[in-house]
């Protein structure tokens, strides 16, 4: 097998007492979507945070294209070409929808410092460009309209799109979504699903997903991976997963 | 109106700025006064020390001002960039209260150092200029120097990213931002505009001492900001100007002026809670600006 793209060795990570992560380990193959699937407090989100630098890891190593990247700043990571949406949402709520979808271009938007200062042809030139790549994207996700309004002005359902269409400015490779479907109704989930395969194939992106809502997972994904307190539980296609008996009883609870 | 009122209203104006910076990042950081008494110290340091500075003995040069400038700009942004490193570490209040002893620190040694005079000071710093005016006209085009600086800032990529750690600095971080570089080089530049700003106040005053700057100049800074806004550098110019501007405004009304300013205050911040200035303010005035010209504009 080739080396994946992501790779989670044995991942641990502890909050006071309690296993959050416990020797996890998983690849993420490079074009893929694995779903993230588990009850609450599974430790998907911890995860999440482990890989995007945001959360300490306390044993264990993560690897990118095989190159160890444990401990490094969440910065960096984003540099990587790792993006990320969160669970509770997190933009920027008084800045407008283009700027949120600017910082997003952040790494991409470096200009000389000289050009910069007095506004020259080839900065207006790059940053007009930087512009359409977001509106695009807006456009994208269907909110357009809103590019000028301040993101806290948004309906629930599209501060969710708004956070999507961020973490794309960043030309990911690797797109982390953690519940994006929450707060939808049926149609829009139905939507949604759409909406990341179609961005999956336009960017060529590789997919990790956490989402509770398991239709939506077994339509969407490639691969399943199930946690449970913290530990793998099941690992496989979306058929495999449904069929497997540790999975029934997470979420079903042990015949007695 | 008063000219020697007008001057203070820009280093006002200059000092809001000051304390804007590290805010746009939100981060409350209080040190302003200390590195603007640094500026001043060294201005009066220099000017007093060095006779090779004082030009030809009739009127002090603006060059040695200038250069003045350069060496408190120096001092004071190597000083930021070591303590930066360390307290930007510290969040919200923290950061707040540690900037606090920062200013009474720097206060206690020019109290008790002989080479800053001690409890009395350095008098007799040279003046460059004959007149109030000169000084209105040099400060001004500092300021204005100062302000366009950071209106590049804020169109461009650092001034984004700033705003976007105010707004939530963990999101930040995830979008690729290195966001302890991005609020050490806030820290940097308004410890930079303070300590310019304190050379030139300096000589307007004549005498520098250890009380130019102290925890009372932080708090007033601070209002400046708070008034005017903390989302573009016009909030802390106008904060700044009429802040100033408003005890001697208000001596006619006499002993209710403090009670006035008092109010004044207490009320920006409960009817403006994001400040008099915003950016979506100012769109909205210049677009109502821009209808009244239309109209007004004869038809051909």
């Amino acid at each position: 097998m080739s080396t994946p793209l992501l790779a989670v060795h044995n991942l641990n990570r502890q909050f006071g007492g309690l296993m959050a992560v416990n020797d996890v380990s998983l690849r993420v193959q490079q074009g893929e979507i694995l779903g993230l699937l588990g009850p609450n407090g599974a430790g998907k989100t911890t995860l999440f945070n482990l890989i995007s630098g945001v959360t300490p890891v306390s044993a264990g190593r993560i690897e990118w294209r095989g190159v160890p990247i444990t401990g490094m700043a969440s910065h960096a990571v984003a540099g990587l070409g790792i993006a990320r949406t969160f669970q509770n949402l997190r933009l920027f709520p008084t800045l407008s929808c283009l700027d949120n979808v600017m910082v997003g271009l952040h790494r991409h938007a470096r200009q000389q410092r000289f050009a910069a200062l007095f506004q020259t042809r080839p900065f207006h030139r790059k940053q007009a460009k930087l512009h359409q790549e977001a509106l695009t994207l807006l456009e994208l996700f269907g909110i357009a309209d809103a590019a000028h309004r301040p993101a806290h002005a948004l309906s629930y359902g599209d501060r969710r799109r708004l956070e999507m269409a961020r973490a794309l400015a960043n030309r990911p490779e690797l797109l982390l979504l953690d519940e994006p479907a929450a707060g939808m109704n049926p149609h829009e989930k139905d939507q949604l699903c759409e909406l990341i395969r179609q961005i999956q194939a336009q960017f060529q992106l590789t997919v990790l997903i956490i989402e509770h809502h398991v239709p939506l997972m077994m339509q969407l994904c490639d691969r399943l991976v199930v946690l449970n307190f913290g530990k793998t539980i099941a690992e496989g296609s979306p058929e495999q997963i449904a069929k497997n008996p540790a999975v029934i009883e997470a979420y079903l609870g042990g015949a007695g | 109106m008063d000219t020697t009122l007008l001057q203070q209203m820009l280093l006002g104006a200059l000092l809001g700025i000051s304390v804007y910076l590290p805010l746009r990042c939100g981060q409350l950081s209080l040190a302003t006064p200390g590195f603007y008494a640094i500026g001043g110290t060294v201005a009066a340091l220099l000017s007093t020390q060095i006779p090779a500075l004082g030009g030809d003995g009739v009127s002090y040069p603006i060059s040695s001002v200038l250069l003045e400038m350069a060496v408190a700009a120096l001092v004071t942004g190597i000083l930021a960039l070591g303590i930066g490193k360390v307290v930007l570490r510290l969040r919200g209040i923290y950061l707040a209260i540690s900037t606090i002893a920062l200013v009474e620190i720097l206060r206690v040694v020019s109290l008790n150092l002989s080479f800053t005079g001690g409890a009395i000071g350095i008098f007799g710093i040279p003046q460059p200029f004959a007149s109030p005016e000169g000084y209105v006209g040099f400060t001004s085009l500092l300021l204005a120097v100062v302000c366009w600086l950071c209106d590049r800032l804020e169109r461009t990529r650092p001034g984004l990213a700033m705003a976007a750690i105010r707004e939530d600095e963990l999101a930040a971080a995830s979008q690729g931002v290195n966001t302890a570089n991005t609020k050490l080089l806030a820290f940097v530049l308004s410890a930079l505009v303070a300590g310019v700003t304190g050379v030139i106040a300096a000589h307007f005053l004549n005498s520098w001492n250890a009380r130019m700057g102290n925890f009372d100049a932080s708090i007033t800074t601070l209002a400046f900001v708070v008034f005017g806004g903390t989302r573009t550098w016009l909030g802390p110019v106008v904060g700044g100007l009429v802040l100033t501007a408003l005890p001697e405004l208000l001596r006619p009304v006499g002993d209710l002026r403090l009670i006035v300013y008092g109010l004044v205050i207490l009320l920006g911040p409960v009817l403006f809670p994001q400040g008099v200035i915003t950016p979506e303010r100012l769109t909205l005035w210049s677009r109502r600006l821009r209808q009244r010209l239309r109209l007004e504009a004869p038809t051909p």
